[in-house]
Order: C-alpha cells, then sequence, then structure tokens
C-alpha cells in the first residue's frame, strides 16, 4: 500500500516536469528574433601605449636561464651557497665544538624547471667564482673565471641514461623528484674543487654554463622559489686528539644566500616599440576605448589582440615564453596594480624566432570590462615568468599606423525581444 | 472520506493554485503554431465544458466564456482546474518531437451578492507563450564556418484577469457583462553556444510585460424550456509589450462573436453546440480570423455524469496562405461529494493540429475542483 503511494506520487510529480524543448522548424516555426553576431577589427582602439622596465630583476626571478645560443644570447647561473659554522659538534651530546680543517667532498644538487629535450649531449659545466659577486655584478665581471678550465663538466644526457640515473664513478646523479616532478641534477665536487676556505667562512661561489651539440638552453629554480642550488658538505674537522683530523660522514646541507644568472647581449635599451619579457622584467601597458555600442548593448563572444612584432624574440628555440594580459584595478600608469585573477587573465605563448602576427585571446578581459563600466579599460601584457629569461619580444606601437595593436571583436548585439 | 474533508481539500485545490498563480504556469495548452505568432490562445473553459469539446461553453456559470450564465448561480461557487498535456510534434522533415507540460489555466469565484445580481471574478489563460526551440545551425566568423546550437525559449503568457457580473432578467432572460484586464509576463532566453569553445556561449535574456483590455457581454435566452440559446461578443483593444518602460510591441486583439444552443430533452441528457468567431487577422501578418465549433452531449443528471464532445476550428498563427486546423473529440465525467458542495471533475481530450509543414498531437489529462460551500 504504501509502495503504491510513493508510485502513484512519483508519478504525478514526474508529470508535473515541463518537457518544452523542441528542435526548431525555422524560419516558419521559430521567433521572428535572431541572434546576430558581428565580427569587426577595431584598428583605432588602442592607444596611449608604452613600455616600462624593472618590475622583477634577474636575481629576483623564481627561475634561472643558462643558454647558449651563439650570435643570440649567452647565458649563465652564479650563485653563492651559505656559510659553514667555524666549529662543529662531533656528537650531538658533546658540549664542546671541533673547529673545520677542511673538506673531504660537497655535492652540489640544482633542480631543473625547463630542459631542452631536444638538444643533444646537453652539458653542464661548474665553475668557482669569487663570493662576493652580487645583483651589482655583471656578465663582464665574471667573464674572467668563466674563461678557465670548468670545475666538473656533466653530460646530462649521458648521466640520465645510467641505471637509476647514478654515476657511481663521478658519485653525480639524476633523477626526478617524488615530491616536485623536477628533475634534480646532483654533481660531486672533491676537496680540491670545492675547497674550505676558511675567509670564504666555507661559502663557495659557482657558475654554471650549458652547452650541447647545438643551441641549447636551460632553466634552473632560485631560491626565490624555495628550490634553489644546495650544497651538501663533508668536512674534516680538528678532533683535538694530537694531530688527527676526523672525517664527519654525514653531510652538512647548505642552501644558496643568492642566485642570479647574468648574460650577453644586455636587454635593448628602451625605444618606441613595445616590449614583453626580458630581464629585468618589461611589460606594457595600452589603453583601450571599446565604442558604447559595444560595451553597454552586447555581449563578447570572442576578443584577440593582434600584435605585429617588431623584431623576433631572440634565443633557443626552448626559450618560447608565456605572455599574460592583465587588466589593472586602476590606472596609475606603469605602477597600475594588476589584477591578479586566473579567470580574468588571458595568455599566449611567444615562439622564439616568429613574425607572425602574435594573436592573445583576451575574450575574459573584454567581456570584464562589459560587464562593470567602472573598471578602466587597460591591458597590461608582461611575462608569465618574469625575469626568469633573458628572451623578450617587441611589438609595433599604436604610433606606427600600418603595424599597429588592434582588437578584433566578435560579439552578439541585443536579442529583440519583447516582439511577437 | 467525510464530506466535510472532500471539501476542504477542494477548497485547498482551487484555492492554492490562485494564491500561487503568479509563479506556476497559467498556459492552457502550448503550440508551436503560436511561436511566431502572439502565441497559443486559451479556452476560457472549466474541466466540465472541456470534457463535452467546449460546446457547453456558453451555458456553465463558472466558465469565463460567457457572464449570462451566472444568473444561474443561486450561491457562491469556486473552481480552479488542473491538466498535462502530452503533445508529439511531427514536422515536415519527419522528426517527431515529445513535449510536456502541466498548466493551471483557470480559476473562478462567483456567487450572488444583491438579489439576483451575481458577480464574478477569476483569471484564465487569454494567451500561451511558452515555448523552447533548439537551432542547429553554422555562420562565417573570420573565414571559418563555425557551427552552433542556438536554443530560444519564451515561458510565461498573457492572463485575462475577469470581473463579471450577471442579472437574471426574468425566468426566460439573463444578462451578463465583464471587464477583462489582459495583465502577463514572459521569461525570454536566447542562448548560443559554439562547437569551438574559443567563441564563448553567450545567453540573453529578458522579461517582457504584457498589458491589454477588454469588454464583453452576453445573453441567454430560454425560448423554450428544453431549449436555451446564448449570444455572447466580446472587444478586446490592443495588447502592449513592454521591456522595462519601453514599448516594443502593440498588437491589435480581436473581436469575438459567438453563440451557442442547448437542448435538455430530459432531465438527464443535454446537447449543446457551440460557434466561435474571432478576428484575430486584426493582429497582423501571419494572423487569420478564426471559427471555431463544438458539440457535445452530456448524460445523467446525478453526481455522476457522462459528457463527451467534439471541436473543431482554426488557430489564429501559422505559416502559409491559410489558417492551420484543429480537430477533437473529449470525453468525461465528475464526482459529486457532500451533497454536491463538492465536484471533482476529469476529462480526456485529444486534439490534432494540421498547418503547412508541421502537425501536432495532443492528449490532455485535465482535473477541476469545484466547491458551492
Amino acid at each position: 500500500m504504501r509502495a503504491q503511494r510513493v508510485a502513484w506520487l512519483a508519478a504525478v510529480l514526474a508529470g508535473c516536469v515541463d518537457r518544452a524543448t523542441a528542435p526548431g522548424v525555422c524560419p516558419t516555426f521559430c521567433p521572428s528574433g535572431r541572434i546576430d553576431v558581428v565580427d569587426t577589427v577595431l584598428a583605432a582602439s588602442i592607444g596611449r601605449d608604452s613600455t616600462f622596465r624593472g618590475y622583477v630583476l634577474p636575481f629576483q626571478a623564481v627561475a634561472m636561464t643558462a643558454s647558449d645560443v651563439p650570435g643570440a644570447v649567452d647565458s649563465r647561473v652564479v650563485f653563492v651557497t651559505q656559510a659553514l659554522p667555524a666549529s662543529v659538534a662531533l656528537n650531538t651530546a658533546d658540549t664542546t665544538t671541533s673547529p673545520l680543517v677542511g673538506s673531504d667532498s660537497a655535492k652540489i644538487t640544482l633542480t631543473v624547471t625547463r630542459r631542452d629535450t631536444s638538444a643533444h649531449d646537453q652539458t653542464l659545466r661548474l665553475y668557482g667564482l669569487p663570493v662576493t659577486i652580487d645583483s651589482n655584478t655583471t656578465f663582464a665581471d665574471v667573464q674572467g673565471a668563466f674563461a678557465g678550465a670548468p670545475l666538473r663538466t656533466v653530460n646530462l644526457d649521458s648521466l640520465l641514461a645510467k641505471p637509476n640515473g647514478v654515476d657511481v664513478t663521478t658519485g653525480d646523479s639524476a633523477g626526478i623528484d617524488t615530491t616536485s616532478k623536477q628533475l634534480k641534477v646532483t654533481i660531486k665536487l672533491d676537496s680540491l674543487q670545492a675547497p674550505y676556505v676558511v675567509g670564504d667562512t666555507g661559502k663557495l661561489g659557482i657558475g654554471v654554463r650549458v652547452g650541447g651539440a647545438g643551441p641549447t638552453s636551460i632553466a634552473f629554480c632560485s631560491r626565490e622559489n624555495a628550490c634553489g642550488a644546495t650544497v651538501a658538505w663533508y668536512i674534516k674537522v680538528d678532533s683535538i686528539k694530537g694531530t688527527d683530523t676526523t672525517l664527519i660522514h654525514k653531510p652538512f646541507p647548505r642552501g644558496s644566500i643568492f642566485d642570479t644568472f647574468l648574460f650577453d647581449p644586455p636587454p635593448a635599451p628602451p625605444d618606441s616599440t613595445l616590449a614583453v619579457g626580458g630581464a629585468p622584467s618589461a611589460r606594457s601597458i595600452m589603453r583601450i576605448t571599446l565604442p558604447r555600442a559595444i560595451r553597454d548593448s552586447s555581449q563578447i563572444v570572442r576578443a584577440t589582440l593582434l600584435l605585429v612584432p617588431a623584431v623576433p624574440a631572440r634565443g633557443a628555440p626552448v626559450d618560447s615564453f608565456v605572455v599574460e594580459a592583465h587588466t589593472v584595478a586602476a590606472d596609475f600608469g606603469a605602477k597600475s596594480p594588476l589584477v591578479l585573477d586566473a579567470t580574468r587573465t588571458d595568455t599566449t605563448t611567444i615562439h622564439v624566432g616568429a613574425t607572425d602576427t602574435l594573436r592573445v585571446e583576451v575574450t575574459n578581459l573584454v567581456q570584464f570590462w562589459a560587464a562593470d563600466s567602472t573598471r578602466p579599460e587597460v591591458l597590461m601584457l608582461r611575462s608569465q615568468v618574469e625575469a626568469a629569461q633573458p628572451t623578450e619580444i617587441r611589438f609595433y606601437p599604436s604610433a606606427a599606423t600600418l603595424f599597429r595593436p588592434a582588437l578584433r571583436i566578435t560579439y552578439a548585439r541585443r536579442f529583440p525581444f519583447g516582439q511577437p | 472520506m467525510s464530506g466535510s474533508t472532500v471539501i476542504r481539500v477542494a477548497i485547498m485545490a482551487a484555492v492554492i493554485p490562485a494564491l500561487t498563480g503568479g509563479a506556476m504556469p497559467l498556459a492552457a495548452q502550448d503550440s508551436q503554431f503560436g511561436i511566431r505568432g502572439l502565441g497559443t490562445p486559451g479556452r476560457f473553459e472549466t474541466v466540465r465544458v472541456r470534457s463535452s469539446g467546449g460546446a457547453f461553453g456558453p451555458f456553465d456559470a463558472l466558465s469565463p466564456l460567457t457572464e449570462a450564465s451566472l444568473g444561474d448561480l443561486q450561491g457562491l461557487a469556486a473552481t480552479a482546474m488542473g491538466g498535462t498535456s502530452y503533445r508529439d510534434v511531427d514536422a515536415a522533415a519527419g522528426a517527431t518531437t515529445s513535449l510536456r507540460a502541466t498548466r493551471f489555466p483557470v480559476m473562478v469565484l462567483a456567487g450572488p451578492v444583491f438579489g439576483r445580481l451575481v458577480l464574478s471574478g477569476g483569471f484564465t489563460t487569454y494567451l500561451d507563450r511558452t515555448w523552447d526551440v533548439t537551432l542547429r545551425d553554422s555562420l562565417l566568423v573570420r573565414g571559418t564556418m563555425l557551427p552552433y546550437v542556438d536554443e530560444l525559449s519564451s515561458d510565461g503568457g498573457v492572463t485575462d484577469l475577469r470581473f463579471a457580473a450577471a442579472w437574471r432578467v426574468s425566468r426566460r432572460l439573463a444578462l451578463g457583462a465583464a471587464v477583462h484586464v489582459l495583465s502577463g509576463s514572459t521569461r525570454e532566453a536566447a542562448a548560443r553556444t559554439f562547437d569551438d569553445t574559443t567563441y564563448h556561449a553567450l545567453k540573453q535574456s529578458d522579461e517582457t510585460r504584457y498589458d491589454g483590455l477588454g469588454v464583453s457581454g452576453s445573453l441567454l435566452i430560454d425560448p423554450l424550456p428544453e431549449l436555451r440559446l446564448s449570444l455572447f461578443a466580446r472587444s478586446d483593444n490592443r495588447l502592449r509589450a513592454r521591456l522595462g518602460d519601453v514599448v516594443t510591441a502593440q498588437t491589435d486583439l480581436p473581436n469575438t462573436f459567438g453563440g451557442g444552443l442547448r437542448w435538455a430533452p430530459s432531465p438527464s441528457v443535454r446537447l449543446a453546440g457551440t460557434v466561435t468567431r474571432r478576428t484575430w487577422a486584426d493582429a497582423g501578418p501571419g494572423a487569420f480570423n478564426t471559427v471555431n465549433w463544438s458539440a457535445g452531449l452530456e448524460v445523467g443528471a446525478g453526481f455522476s455524469p457522462l459528457r463527451v464532445g467534439v471541436r473543431g476550428g482554426q488557430l489564429p498563427f501559422g505559416p502559409g496562405a491559410t489558417a492551420a486546423t484543429e480537430v477533437g473529440f473529449a470525453a468525461g465525467t465528475g464526482r459529486a461529494f457532500a451533497r454536491g458542495r463538492a465536484i471533482v471533475d476529469g476529462s480526456l481530450e485529444h486534439l490534432r493540429r494540421t498547418g503547412a509543414g508541421l502537425s501536432e498531437r495532443v492528449w490532455s489529462f485535465l482535473l477541476g475542483f469545484t466547491v458551492r460551500p
């Protein structure tokens, strides 16, 4: 009886649910109004554009790029490791400490965020650098240090091809970190290659160059991204038992206190073009004036920003980078605060060497402006990973009449509701 | 179930649809033929009348078709009805689509106030504008053909709020008149989804409000004790559509003329026929004047009468040079409770509509509640 009642109720409720959708037999049995979609290029709607540089400096970037592209760019990674203590306790229960007298060896670990997998015989060469390098150090300042013989040279392809990525002869290893899923390369240095210098308090200055069978590039994680280069020291201490010294068989890990990358040629000085990317990072700002008919009375279906490169981006093919288009919370020129909202950010990839017109889909942004007329119609272009590589792109500005930026908009006019 | 319980249930069934009328669909019956026009006209009939094909409409006191019949009411009465329609739409291309709709199209409250004067108020569907069509097509954008799917929909309609009065002048004559306030709205939406998701889907919607005014009058004459004649006329001025405060369309509404004859050869057998003409062509291109007829039989004077009827005629909107046609039959019965103070009527109706390029088959299940406290 109860089941019958439930079934009866279910049948009644099911009957109350409308099913009104039918394929239209148009035009005779469709409403008279139609959705009208228009596609237009707004050639003169972008203006008051300019470029500003210096938002992020190379030593503040989340990655560092080493590249070897003859005739285009030569980029090298440099870093300084943390100091060692003057003395250590041999055992945890010891109340006295033993002074460091030298090193036995050290293992330097680098985290690779991007690698040129198409390059053959990609090698890393480590050089000893002065520990005094800082943010003012230039490419020319360390040219001499890089001119000598490298401390170590490691062929990444060969190392990765070994069982478990471990070279039992040299002590080097390479493998994917199970947590971060990033490639970690560990290179062993002996006591001559990584000496304990009391005057430097155990700091190490290291430079890294990349090479290969052809132009190549590699990016390392930086300390700003919490995954910079580290060194694990195996040290010797004075045992305070006559003249003996004791080798401590456990590593003393140390991070890096400074890291950056230096490259040649340096970034070209600002000119009339619109630059995006590079290191220090450059951003381009553009003011857009949407026609009121589009902004107020239509619905944006697609909007594409058209940019004509003034010069192709230079670098290794793997140095392609992503450009983000943001809008700003308020228009303060170079200091306009970006609206950092993934749903209101549009991106495109800049391919090195390409000269084709660049198309950035900015539908999200234009819809954002159309939805809220109080928002400034300002577009800011920046590299997704700012100052992490020297590669930059330059576009023609609005002053270049023939190649000026343009906005191609596909929109739907207001549907004629209220008509029989 | 006791009589008082039945009355309570019946009152609730009659009042709840009235109270929620603003939120519930009030249309009588949708049709694809009404999409291109003003909509699908509602039927000013209770379930009792629908059971007989509409033939008894001019003689039923609680049907909002005429007012003079209110003069026969001896006490307060209220009625409401609901129904579910199952509609198969056959397009010329061969595709058949099954649709379903549930509506509450009629609610009437009436009763004598001063002697032989009877007043009535209520609502019924004037035009139904509920439909939802999808369309597959493509357009050339940025040098490539872009397939898309459109969905155009409208939900709502125009309701006829009627305030009527009737006067039983004599045993053989009753007169009635009413003012009709047409009011309603439709929630309209247009959406397009592109196959290429680079093009964002778009959806626009708005609410269109409608208003209009009408007057009607009718009379009932009993030339013989077993014969009753009804004549009725109605004039509606225009239907104005507004988006916000902007008038987007103004359409002339039809005049209605009709007559009906009821013959009761015995107390338990009644026959009736009705003809109605409406000048829908006034609404503009694509609209046609219509003539609708119906004939019906009611057998049984007790608490469970049996009713059958047929109807036919034209639809006011549709493509082509001539109006689409409609034929149908209906049957139903009723059951009175609590010494006739509560009545439940049920009806099954079948309609077939045929026009240029489309035909529809409709089955409707109708349920009506009437209370006479």
